[in-house]
């Protein structure tokens, strides 16, 4: 029982890691680096040495560091980038070192880079980059010594410019012009909800005039936890799963556990045990064996924890460190889970009477109609016996049922989120990411682009796209709008309602943006574009989720009809199979000498490695559960049936009869559980996931059923197993001696 | 001599088992020679340890024996594989255990046809012999009852019905009336007696001299070994002077 | 009896047999006083089953030395090969186990047996008597009855036991 409490510990603290490290790791990384909720991008000169007495709430102030913009030069591609002189690890806001070292004065040149930047521009520690300043009248080459994660700011490419850490040297040197750099200054305050307020403060005491940016933690927060709605759905579901799952575990070993020992409790009872007592016993010893199961298990998970992170690229272990709430409460609904599986048995098995327990039976009468037919038509009596004794007794073979039924319920809704991940990771057409690249123009004219595009083998497939910012009625904020291809020749969007718009002001739209409009596919928007109003009819629903899953795509004949700007254009590039986006992005941005602005379109599945894990795991964990609550059942069968065996041997069944006969009674139980769990897993998975990918905005459509073949060598597994566990505890006693087995 | 082996249903000759484990030897059985006929009534009686249950166990195919020899109706059986023997229990030999005879997951009349159905009758001849034998033994009420909810003397009479649910050519029971009063050892012995008189043999284990003296022969165990084997004959008539153990009111209907 | 026993293993005078005979039977049995002794012997004497002879001793007084006549042996091995009935069989018949070592006459186990076939035979017709009884009072007694005989049998278990 210790193992299995322990694995459930483990298991969760490890998913629920995950989750959080994958979805929102904001929060163990602002523990971690004890961060600053507020950053604040001042004039410089600025004077924030009285803003602790001026304003109230503020705990400690991080800076004021020096901050000038500049460009990262890689070939052609220019990116644009902040660099913090931090003379010294800041203590408020402390980066948090993945590899290499922090900035030190032995190497005066040598910068640091935020994890995710150099994620983004594949630099890693011990390369070189070349800084250009914002005047392009300096260039230095400098070696990248270390990359440290931070709290302080979202993900790139969501949250922009990139961040370097430098020494204050190395910026005086590419940016002399203290008029063209920042003060860079953080908050760290007591009350996180009182952000706003505070910042209002700040202002107020530093003046408008002085304050350039403003960033809070909700912001940064969020901007991690948007990253990826897609995984954030598949790991929601998961985590349901996980939880059902480890309630299962532990209630099925616990009372499993209880009921195995009636003989030893009666016995208690008789050297005179009140029930209360015997019930205090129980308790307190399942209690001891969970507490240091969850010991085991807390200690796993800390030795687990940064294997698994290894295997799965993006995710840090700061960023996967709980917050002590999530381990309380994962550690006490376990321990509350074992009492509870503890409390009913343990009541019962009180009850126990001091002699040995005599089992009431529903008496059947006349070896019940149907299993003496099948004796008599000479059918084999070792699978009429089995069968019928694996359904005498109801109440335990509902319970056998349903404790493998649920774990294979899960089981096949895994393996069903399983083909949905890798329909995602290899369909990508059908969450709107058809194409992988995009090309902006550049320094090229529109036209020459399109030329170098379309004459590029490599490209099976290019569409001319604008995005133009809309407003509707009632938003405060524009609403990112796409014209991809045209209304005769449109983007291919993988349409899961209605159907993909052919004629000018026709739309697709998705969920979260049809929800966050109020509105419903067939129904008509209008939208205004520079103050030109477009009317729209939305034919059609997509699941994109790209700009926080709020999409309006269009052909963009639309937008020219209407008269309305079109500014900003680039090309979708849909490529040949086969070719990787990286080698086609080399390529273009070689073809147009740099100039073509060249990018691939990241796919959130790439990041689906750790849901993949997560997945496998609990599957193995479920079918544990499984195999556990069989062999429980198996067990509990078994001590009864020890006796009969003999007694059946006796009446002229052969050992291998007998065998049989035993495996009968699991086999019997387990194939029907397989069988409900698994056609009811089939109708619950699609459903499942078009639900919650309903709540995280993504809409129905998503969902696939499990492959056939998984499912049926899952199946095929489960009853395999089911057999085995009827004969494995067994094995032996099918030969024992008569005497020995049935002693008084 | 040649021609009493074809007539002996059952033929035991040296057989001994030692067990052996833990260290611990313990020889149950110590080259024990016995036979039976067709038909015959034998009791093997013996102070507790004197391997009686271990002899029948091994006549019934349930003990392999270390050494000796089985000869059931001409075959030897001794060195059967279990799946033999089970097949052997099936239809030519009936067992009844001192405890926990009965399956318990199972009515006592379920119990009782399906040694029946086993022994190769068909349903309706199953259920004629169980309500036979349930009668016989004053336990028709008890024929949908669960084995537990019965007292101990109950169980070892449906576990002497069920041992002889299938006709067999040898009964072998071991203490069958161990549990039980006088009434009920009475009704245990009539199914006897009627049985033997239909042609069962019979051979059982037992400490209780009434038992023993019913049958046609007694086996007299002791330390492993016979150590009498004669048949239960008149009683010599009583000498002048000693007493009969009746009181003389009886003795004239003598 | 006991006497005729003790004297089938070799001869003795009447002072030896008191001493044989309290060696054999210890407190179980109480010793008849060595008058009685005499007063047996001169008994059997009569009877022929034993004859009596002077010893001359040098320093003591003669001494009469009792030995078996072939009657008398025959009398013993009689004696001892007959199962007895009644509750003085006990007594009697431990007495002969006792003795049978010293007389040498048939082994202890062949007695038992025989003595246990004797039991069971009258058993059997106890049983039988038992199932025509239809009254309780007749049933009760013989009832009665086998269950001495029960426990006779357990006793002869447990000689056996103990003496084989």
């Amino acid at each position: 029982m210790v193992g299995v409490v322990a694995g459930v510990v483990s298991a969760l603290l490890l998913s629920a890691g995950l989750l959080q490290g994958a979805t929102n790791p904001w929060q163990g990384l602002f523990t971690a680096t004890r961060g600053a909720q507020i950053w604040l991008h001042l004039s410089p000169g600025t004077n924030v040495a009285q803003l602790r007495s001026q304003v109230g709430g503020i705990q400690a102030v991080a800076g004021p560091y020096q901050a000038t913009a500049a460009t990262v030069a890689q070939g052609s591609q220019r990116t644009r980038v902040e660099l913090r002189a931090t003379p010294s690890v800041p203590q408020v806001g402390r980066p948090l070192l993945v590899t290499g070292q922090w900035l030190a004065p032995r190497s005066p040149d040598g910068v640091v880079l935020e994890a995710t930047f150099a994620q983004a521009i594949h630099v890693s520690v011990g390369s070189k980059i070349v800084l250009d300043n914002v005047d392009e009248t300096a260039r230095l080459t400098v070696p990248v010594v270390g990359i440290a994660e931070t709290a302080d700011q979202g993900f790139y490419p969501d949250q922009t410019p990139g961040l370097i850490w430098v020494l204050p040297g190395l910026l005086r040197r590419i940016e002399p012009n203290p008029g063209h750099t920042e003060e860079v200054v953080g908050l760290r305050i007591a009350s996180p909800a009182a952000d706003g307020f505070i910042v209002q403060q700040v202002v107020t005491q530093l003046g408008s005039s002085a304050v350039g940016g403003i960033s809070t933690w909700q912001q940064v927060e969020q901007s991690m936890a948007r990253r990826n709605p897609l995984l954030g759905l598949l790991l929601a579901l998961f985590g349901l799963m996980a939880l059902g799952a480890a309630l299962l575990a532990i209630i099925n070993v616990t009372s499993g556990r209880v009921l195995i020992r009636n003989a030893d409790l009666g016995m208690l009872k008789t050297l005179g045990f009140t029930p209360a007592q015997v019930i205090v016993i129980l308790t307190a010893e399942h209690t001891i064996l969970a507490g240091v199961g969850v010991l085991a298990g807390l200690a796993a998970a800390r030795l687990l924890m940064p294997v698994l992170l290894g295997t799965v690229p993006g995710v840090s272990l700061a960023a996967a460190a709980l917050p002590g709430g999530w381990t309380a409460v994962i550690i006490g609904g376990t321990l509350g889970a074992v009492l509870l599986a503890t409390a009913a048995p343990a009541w019962q098995a009180s009850q126990v009477r001091p002699v040995a327990a005599v089992r009431a039976l529903p008496p059947r009468g006349h070896l019940s109609r149907l299993a003496g037919t099948a004796m008599a038509a000479r059918m084999p009596p070792a699978v009429v016996l089995g069968t019928r004794a694996a359904f005498v007794r109801k109440l335990g073979a509902a319970l056998v049922i349903s404790g493998l039924a649920i774990p294979m319920l899960m089981i096949t809704i895994g393996l069903g989120f399983w083909s949905t991940l890798n329909d995602v990771q290899h369909d990508p057409a059908d969450i709107g990411l058809a194409a992988s690249v995009t090309v902006s123009p550049g320094t090229l004219t529109p036209a020459r682009a399109g030329q170098l595009i379309q004459a590029d083998p490599q490209v099976q497939a290019a569409y001319s796209c604008v995005r133009a910012e809309a407003l509707t009625l009632g938003e405060t904020t524009t609403i990112t709008t796409l014209g991809m291809g045209t209304s005769a020749r449109p983007y291919p969007f993988h349409v899961v309602a209605g159907q993909l718009y052919h004629a000018p002001e026709q739309a697709v739209a998705t969920q979260a943006l049809l929800t966050a409009l109020h509105l419903s596919v067939g129904q008509f928007v209008r939208m205004w574009f520079g103050g030109v109003p477009v009317t729209f009819h939305i034919v059609g629903r997509i699941i994109d989720p790209q700009y926080d899953g709020e999409v309006l795509a269009y052909g963009r004949d639309t937008l020219a009809d209407e008269g309305a700007p079109t500014p900003i254009g680039f090309y979708s590039l849909i490529l040949r199979p086969g070719v990787s986006p990286a080698a086609a992005v080399t390529r273009l941005t070689r073809m147009s000498g740099g100039r073509l602005d060249v990018a691939q379109v990241p796919n959130p599945a790439d990041q689906l490695g750790i849901v993949h894990v997560a997945l496998a795991s609990l599957i193995a964990v479920l079918a544990l559960i499984g195999v556990t609550s069989l062999l429980t059942a198996s067990l509990l069968g078994q001590r009864d049936h020890q006796r009969d065996v003999t007694v059946l041997r006796v009446m002229g069944l052969t050992p291998v009869q007998v065998r049989v006969a035993l495996m009968m009674r699991t086999t019997v139980l387990g194939l029907v559980a397989v069988v409900i769990g698994t056609v009811a897993g089939r109708l619950v998975s699609m459903e499942l996931v078009n639900a919650v990918s309903r709540l995280y905005g993504l809409g129905a459509g998503l969902g696939r059923p499990p492959s056939a073949g998984t499912l049926a060598l899952a199946v095929a597994l489960a009853i395999g197993v089911a057999a085995l566990a009827g004969i494995l505890p067994l094995g032996p006693s099918s030969r024992r001696p008569a005497a020995a087995v049935l002693g008084p | 001599m040649i021609g009493e082996g074809d007539r002996l249903l059952l033929r035991a000759a040296s057989l001994t088992k030692t067990f052996s484990g833990d260290g611990v030897v313990v020889p149950a059985v110590r080259g024990a020679d016995l036979s039976l006929r067709h038909g015959e009534f034998a009791a093997i009686t013996g102070p507790s340890g004197s391997g009686k249950s271990t002899l029948l166990h091994m006549l019934g195919g349930l003990e392999r024996p270390t050494s000796g020899e089985i000869w059931l109706d001409g075959q030897r059986v001794d060195q059967l594989s279990q799946a033999r023997w089970a097949v052997l229990r099936r239809r030519r030999i009936g067992f009844v255990f001192q405890f926990f005879n009965l399956v318990s997951n199972m009515t006592v009349a379920d119990n009782v046809e399906l040694a029946a159905l086993m022994g190769g009758a068909s349903r309706k001849q199953a259920a004629a012999r169980r309500r036979d034998l349930l009668g016989e033994l004053g336990l028709a009420d008890k024929a949908d009852t669960a084995p537990a909810r019965l007292s101990g003397g109950e169980q070892q009479r449906v576990a002497l019905a069920r041992a002889m649910a299938n006709r067999p050519a040898l009964l072998l029971a071991d203490e069958p009336t161990g549990n039980l009063d006088s009434a009920a050892t009475f009704s245990v012995l009539r199914l006897l007696a009627r049985a033997h008189a239909d042609g069962q043999a019979i051979l059982l284990v037992t400490h209780d001299s009434r038992v023993a003296s019913a049958a046609d022969r007694v086996i007299s165990l002791f330390d492993g070994m016979v150590a009498d084997d004669a048949p239960v004959g008149v009683p010599a008539p009583p000498e002048n002077g000693s007493e009969m153990p009746l009181p003389r009111v009886l003795r004239l209907r003598g | 009896m006991p006497l005729l026993a003790l004297l089938a293993k070799e001869p003795a005078h009447g002072y030896e047999l008191k001493t044989q005979l309290e060696q054999v039977f210890g407190e179980a049995y109480p010793a008849p006083n060595i008058g009685q002794i005499y007063v047996t012997l001169q008994r059997l004497e009569r009877d022929g089953l034993v004859r009596s002879q002077d010893v001359v001793q040098a320093t003591r007084p003669n001494k009469r030395v009792y030995e078996l006549t072939d009657a008398g042996r025959e009398a013993v091995v009689e004696w001892v090969d007959k199962a007895g009935d009644g509750p003085r069989v006990r007594d009697e018949f431990f007495m002969k186990l006792a003795l049978s070592h010293l007389a040498g006459t048939s082994d202890r186990l062949g007695l038992i047996n025989r003595q246990r076939r004797h039991y069971l035979a009258q058993m059997r017709s106890l049983s039988e008597l038992a199932a025509s009884a239809d009254r309780s009072i007749p049933r009760l007694l013989i009832e009665g009855a086998m269950l001495h005989l029960q426990a006779d049998l357990d006793w002869l278990q447990r000689c056996q036991e103990e003496l084989v």
